[in-house]
């Protein structure tokens, strides 16, 4: 929310006396800590969330795992078939990371464009995921779209997910648990991220379309993966569009068309920056938008 | 456990709940109260403070965090009582309004300077995305920045 003009100089009331802060200095020694606090703790990333709690009158955790300065979860590797993202690296480095990468434009463009400058440099990738209140993550469609897999680490060794699954059990998370890299496949698509902001940066956007595409030699649809964040609250993927998409030419006016008949699957939700029918009414044209982005790429 | 804090170049220790923001211990402990808590959330800059160099809104940082950390605040920004470059293009342009927003656009618009010394409009409009301010409409605070800009 845009913010209003009185001042909230009114620093201590709402925080917890007794929280902590371990600054890990290695993924063993946060692990660990993690493990020891049990549901008392939780990770500390970017804090771009956590420290918005009392703004949300929620109660801080006891003990925070700050994992900002692992050397591991900051680092973004890019191999031959996939890229492996450190799940503290945050938006600024991602978007510097993979700004070459064509087949990548709908996550630089996710990373780039959200929030503002000072906070793409402190907001991570595993925060933007792990964060199960926040509709509006720019990342979350982004990835979904991507098909990325998530990897989560506790003491006791390490699963991967796909993003898909770990959405659905990322608020139950048993204590201990840390998302530690996302790992996103490589392949030949166009992709696009389009956000809708109620000005033209630094609000959380209104709704989002994010999509990879890939075509054959005639320009006809053979893979598409859609995916639309901040009308619902939780990310999801399209998958009518997707399937109603697959065989025909790509044409950023027939895709919109298309999803105008197919938008009334989402529900929308409702909040103080718009309505629910709104974030449903702009999808065709965030659609359109992004089709037009990915065929320009 | 006391904290660290390199502030404007002085070495001070502090004993905050780790949690605390940054910008209550600017503010109620050292009496640096150019940094403001408006929003409190990140979206308004007003509380902007450099550290280790990169701009940082001080009410989402922790106290733990800062701990070792170089930080300068606006109070820091001229040498030898000598204002810095946009702080003298804002002086001239005559910028400044109510200044609410003044020491979080000066502390953001120093870093532009010193990392984009070719900068254009549309970049400085960029770097101001998280300082919103009520009074100016921007447009002035734009062009002493490109007169900042060209003043070597
Ligand atoms: C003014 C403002 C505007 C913003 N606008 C946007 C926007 O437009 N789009 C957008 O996408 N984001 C936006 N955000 C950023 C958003 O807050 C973050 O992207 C993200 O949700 C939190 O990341 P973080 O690293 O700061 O997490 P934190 O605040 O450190 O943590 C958030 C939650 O995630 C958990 N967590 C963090 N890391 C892990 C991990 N590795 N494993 C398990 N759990 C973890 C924490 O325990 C906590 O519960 C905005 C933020 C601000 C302040
Ligand atoms: S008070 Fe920190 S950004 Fe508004
Ligand atoms: S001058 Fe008043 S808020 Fe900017």
């Amino acid at each position: 929310m845009i913010p209003g003009p009185q001042m909230r100089n009114a620093p201590v009331e709402t925080r917890n006396a007794t929280t902590s802060i371990h600054v890990a200095p290695s993924l063993a020694s946060a692990l660990d800590a993690l493990a020891e606090y049990g549901a008392a703790g939780a990770a500390f990333a970017g804090g771009t969330w956590i420290m918005r709690s009392p703004v949300r009158h929620e109660p801080l955790r006891a003990h925070y795992v700050a994992i900002g300065r692992i050397p591991e979860l900051g680092s973004i590797r890019i191999g031959p078939n996939a890229v492996e993202i450190g799940a503290a690296v945050t938006h600024a480095a991602l978007a510097a990371a993979l700004s070459d990468l064509p087949e990548f434009n709908v996550l630089v463009a996710a990373a780039a464009r959200s929030a503002n400058p000072a906070i793409r440099e402190m907001a991570t990738i595993g925060g933007n995921l792990a964060t199960s209140d926040f509709a509006a993550a720019d990342c979350v469609p982004a990835l979904l779209c991507l098909d990325a897999e998530v990897e989560i680490s506790s003491r006791d060794g390490c699963e991967r997910m796909k993003l898909e699954r770990f959405l659905e059990i990322r608020s139950t998370l048993a204590p201990g648990r840390l998302v530690t890299q996302i790992i996103v496949p490589r392949g030949e698509h166009k992709t696009a991220h389009a956000r809708l902001p109620l000005r033209k940066a630094g609000d959380y956007p209104v709704a989002i379309v994010s999509l990879s595409i890939s075509v054959d030699g005639t320009g006809r649809v053979r893979t598409a993966r859609i995916a639309v964040g901040s009308v619902e609250p939780v990310a999801r993927r399209w998958e009518r569009l997707d399937a109603a998409l697959i065989g025909r030419p790509l044409d950023p006016a027939h895709a919109a068309r298309v999803a105008a008949e197919l938008a009334g699957e989402f529900a929308g939700r409702d909040s103080v920056d718009a309505p629910a029918w709104y974030r449903v009414s702009v999808l065709p044209g965030l659609v359109r938008r992004a089709v037009a982005a990915a065929l320009g790429a | 456990m006391a904290l660290s804090l390199t502030v404007n170049g002085d070495h001070l220790a502090s004993t905050a709940d780790p949690t605390t923001p940054l910008v209550d211990i600017l503010r109620e402990e050292l009496h640096l109260t150019g940094a403001k808590p408006v929003c409190r959330e990140g979206f308004c800059g007003a509380c902007m403070v450099l550290i280790d160099g990169t701009p940082r809104p001080s009410c989402l940082t922790p106290a733990a965090l800062a701990d070792g950390c170089e930080i300068r605040t606006v109070e820091g920004l001229a040498t030898q009582g000598q204002l810095n470059r946009i702080q003298a293009a804002l002086d001239t342009s005559d910028a400044v309004q109510c200044g609410m927003c003044f020491p979080g656009m000066v502390v953001s618009l120093t870093h532009l300077l010193a990392t984009t010394p070719d900068a254009v409009r549309e970049d400085i409009r960029a770097a101001l995305t998280g300082n919103i301010c009520r009074c100016t409409g921007y447009e002035r605070i734009i062009d002493a920045t490109l007169l900042a800009l060209a003043t070597k």
